[in-house]
């Protein structure tokens, strides 16, 4: 029986709302801990395991309602002009903890310009693309920025084995596309995608590219904005 | 880290004086941890915003961390405001808004007020770190501008953004924002229009948009300005400014029904913000949507409670629409709202008790409450008591006046109505707004529910009229007439066909009729905006009859 007074997606979209927000409180619970107990729990893999998998659930939670939003038409990118080294110096601040926790060394590689997009979009984006390459990598992470044929290319890259040459494309991912059997939905990818496209300007739209190699060898992510 | 601030030996934390606000004791205490490995000394904590606002009276602050969620009492968006309104806190201080919101739709109230900066939750240090850093950093850098902002030396402030422009790349979008903003406040457009034109040549940002659209509505060019912000809108659903000054656009334009459907999207979106609410209240008002008003009322009371935005003016327009829905309605329907009428004017005595004038206002009000519910003993004996009152105090305001005036007709005193109206037409002659509402009562001393059904009584006529169906026309307008005969535009639309009736076929009984309407405008105040179309119509129909 159905109710057809249920808005589904709408109870769906308060839950997650809600899952996201404790999730948020038991994140920073983990970062206390690991605060508190500095020494004992600095090579910890089941900690590290702990707070990697929060932050992954808390991103995909993040770009679900995002999503959620892109759906209702009430979503859109409010672009402003930032300073671009800031930016990503401090959305890599954040896993510096479980970065350092798992061994992974990082740097920032970043001309100093000033970038136009939606700053909320981006750390999204920013943030599920760094929580995929700590998944991926051997040991480095490195985020880069240009500027390149009046585009403003931000790239995350690793060194671990490169993304599989069926994922190696910088068209739009389609929704129905997504499978949801093999573990990996490429909902980020979408998600990332969705925010490219939403960067605009003139005539020219966002996009996203995968491939391999860069500067580490391993996996590299793109996102151009016009 | 620390070590590397040390070796630069500018700590940008040390000399700050900082203030933790959270409800939770946990975060403030881990919050107060973080600062204190960033280098910073003064830290102050509070658990609520009473307190915060409080602190800030007697204390300078350079920073606010403020969590949005306090808890009951105010949250962080009344905080940011207070401090921000009662000039407690400089704005070259710094007021950022912790928020577990990743969207900040929570937070998107009455826009005024933006905090500087927004951190989401979960917060580690060495993201606090790098976030305030890079804060204190711009803080420091824009001081010349915010000092002169703080001094109110507006000029002086232009002059120093214009400076640092150059100078200071990384801060662009700010220093422009801000110089738009000061360009307005001094009045000078031209130089603010052209802010947002060097801005839109760049690229289309929705921010000088939305500042050329305010440009535009101020310089009176509303057709534009109109069609600029429902262009922005659609490529922005999310952009809650722009309808606010759509709906003003609108209402400007005469197109109150689509003024108030953009608030009604607006409030919908984000339901938060009081002056938004207001705004809907009073549109819906003036559309005689009395049950969208009063809803909307309601809402902006409430959002009241903890809010620098509150008035007493809120409970009584809510009284008042409450006053008109229950009016003639004895169901318990009517029965509930007349007395969710009388609670509210209680309500807001307790509330405002200093305020002297809102004893009266408020028993103008529960006379008419009373009188609607038939209560006419109460009714009468309130109005016993307060028209000596009023008749003691010389020159009362425009609103306790016409609302006197409103009382009075439901308590069938219709000529002392209209004298006291007249008296204040005179009065206040030279202000348009108040005219404007001595005019509406005067024309439709009726309820609500008439006055709707008058109006489409009105435009049914009128549209006969256009269509040269004359007998329609003036059926319809004796209709409307039936219920408000004094409305002078109706009465002088009803003069006007029957004229061109006698034009068609002449007949002195069609002349006698036009004189005797014509003659019950005689008492119509010289600043009536259809005085000097009635004047008109008599000498023509002056002409007409030698």
């Amino acid at each position: 029986m159905t109710d057809p007074n249920i808005d589904f997606s709408m109870v769906l979209a308060s839950a997650v709302h809600d899952m996201k927000n404790s999730l948020g409180m038991l994140l920073n619970s983990l970062d206390e801990l690991r605060m508190e107990h500095e020494p004992a729990l600095v090579g910890s893999n089941k900690f590290n395991m702990l707070q990697y998998e929060a932050e992954r659930m808390h991103n995909d939670l993040v770009q679900l309602l995002g999503i959620y939003r892109l759906g209702e038409n009430n979503l859109s990118a409010h672009i402003d002009e930032h300073y671009v080294p800031d930016f990503l110096a401090e959305h890599l601040a954040r896993y510096t903890p479980l970065l350092e926790g798992l061994g992974i060394s990082y740097a920032i590689d970043a001309a100093d310009i000033n970038g136009f997009f939606d700053e909320d979009l981006l750390t999204g984006v920013l943030n599920n693309t760094i929580n995929n390459a700590i998944r991926y990598t051997n040991s480095k992470i490195l985020l880069t920025a240009r500027q390149e044929d009046h585009e403003l290319v931000i790239g995350v890259e690793d060194d671990g084995q490169g993304y599989p040459a069926n994922m190696q494309h910088s068209g739009t991912p389609d929704f129905k596309s997504l499978d949801f059997k093999t573990g990996s939905t490429s909902l980020g990818l979408f998600f990332a995608s969705s925010v490219a496209v939403l960067h605009q300007n003139g005539d020219r739209t966002g996009r996203i590219a995968l491939h391999n190699g860069g500067t580490l060898g391993g996996g590299v992510f793109e996102i151009r904005l016009p | 880290m620390i070590q590397n601030l040390r070796k630069d030996n500018v700590n940008p934390f040390g000399k700050l004086a900082f203030l933790i606000v959270d409800d939770f004791e946990n975060f403030r205490l881990s919050m107060r941890q973080m600062l204190r490995s960033c280098g910073a000394d003064k830290i102050e904590l509070v658990a609520h915003g009473g307190s915060a606002i409080q602190y800030c009276t007697y204390n300078h602050v350079d920073v606010v961390l403020c969590d949005y969620n306090l808890g009951d009492g105010k949250n962080g968006q009344h905080v940011l405001e207070e401090l921000r309104h009662k000039k407690l806190l400089k704005r070259s201080s710094l007021f950022l808004m912790v928020t577990a919101e990743t969207s900040k739709e929570m937070v998107m109230g009455a826009r005024e007020y933006q905090p500087d900066a927004y951190l989401t939750k979960p917060i580690n240090r060495a993201m606090l770190e790098k976030r305030l850093g890079s804060l204190i950093r711009q803080r420091n850098a824009l001081f010349p501008v915010t000092r002169e902002i703080d001094r109110e030396n507006y000029p002086e402030a232009i002059t120093m953004c214009l400076q640092a422009l150059p100078q200071q790349p990384r801060y662009k979008t700010w220093l422009m924002k801000t110089l738009g903003e000061l360009y307005c406040q001094v009045g000078d457009l031209a130089h603010a229009q052209k802010i947002y034109d060097d801005a839109l040549n760049q690229r289309e940002l929705s921010w000088a948009h939305l500042g050329k659209c305010k440009i535009l509505l101020a310089n009176r060019s509303f057709d534009q300005a109109v069609d600029s912000l429902k262009a922005l809108i659609e490529k922005h659903p999310d952009y809650m400014e722009a309808y606010d000054l759509l709906a003003e656009g609108l209402e400007q334009q005469g197109k109150a029904l689509q003024a108030q459907q953009v608030l009604e999207k607006a409030a919908e979106h984000s339901p938060n913000a009081l002056l938004r609410q207001k705004h809907l209240a009073e549109v819906a008002g003036a559309n005689q949507d009395i049950d969208t008003a009063t809803q909307a009322w309601r809402q902006t009371v409430s959002l009241g409670t903890h809010s620098i935005h509150d008035s007493a003016e809120h409970y009584l327009s809510l009284a008042q629409s409450l006053s008109d829905l229950s009016e003639g309605n004895l169901d318990d329907e009517g029965a509930e709202k007349a007395n969710e009428a009388l609670n509210a004017l209680a309500r807001m005595q307790k509330r405002f008790p200093d305020d002297e004038t809102l004893d009266l206002r408020s028993r103008i009000i529960q006379c008419r409450v009373h009188a609607g519910q038939g209560q006419s003993r109460e009714a009468e004996r309130i109005l016993q008591e307060i028209t000596p009152r009023l008749e003691a105090i010389t020159g009362f305001s425009a609103e306790v006046g016409v609302d006197f005036a409103k009382t009075l007709f439901r308590m069938h005193q219709a000529t002392r109505a209209r004298q006291l109206l007249s008296e204040l037409a005179a009065h206040y002659e030279d202000q348009p707004d108040v005219l404007q509402k001595i005019e509406s009562l005067m024309d439709e001393p009726v309820g609500f529910r008439q006055k709707i059904e008058a109006r489409g009584l009105n435009r049914d006529g009128i549209r006969a009229f256009e269509s040269g169906d004359l007998d329609a026309a003036v059926e319809a307008f004796q209709n409307a007439l039936a219920i408000v005969p004094d409305h002078a535009a109706l009465n002088l639309n009803l003069v006007q066909v029957m004229m061109k009736q006698h034009d068609e076929h002449p007949e002195p009984a069609i002349l006698t009729a036009c004189k005797r309407r014509l003659d019950t405008l005689k008492g119509l105040p010289e600043q009536h905006r259809q005085h000097r179309r009635y004047l008109a119509l008599q000498r023509k129909l002056q002409g007409l009859m030698q």
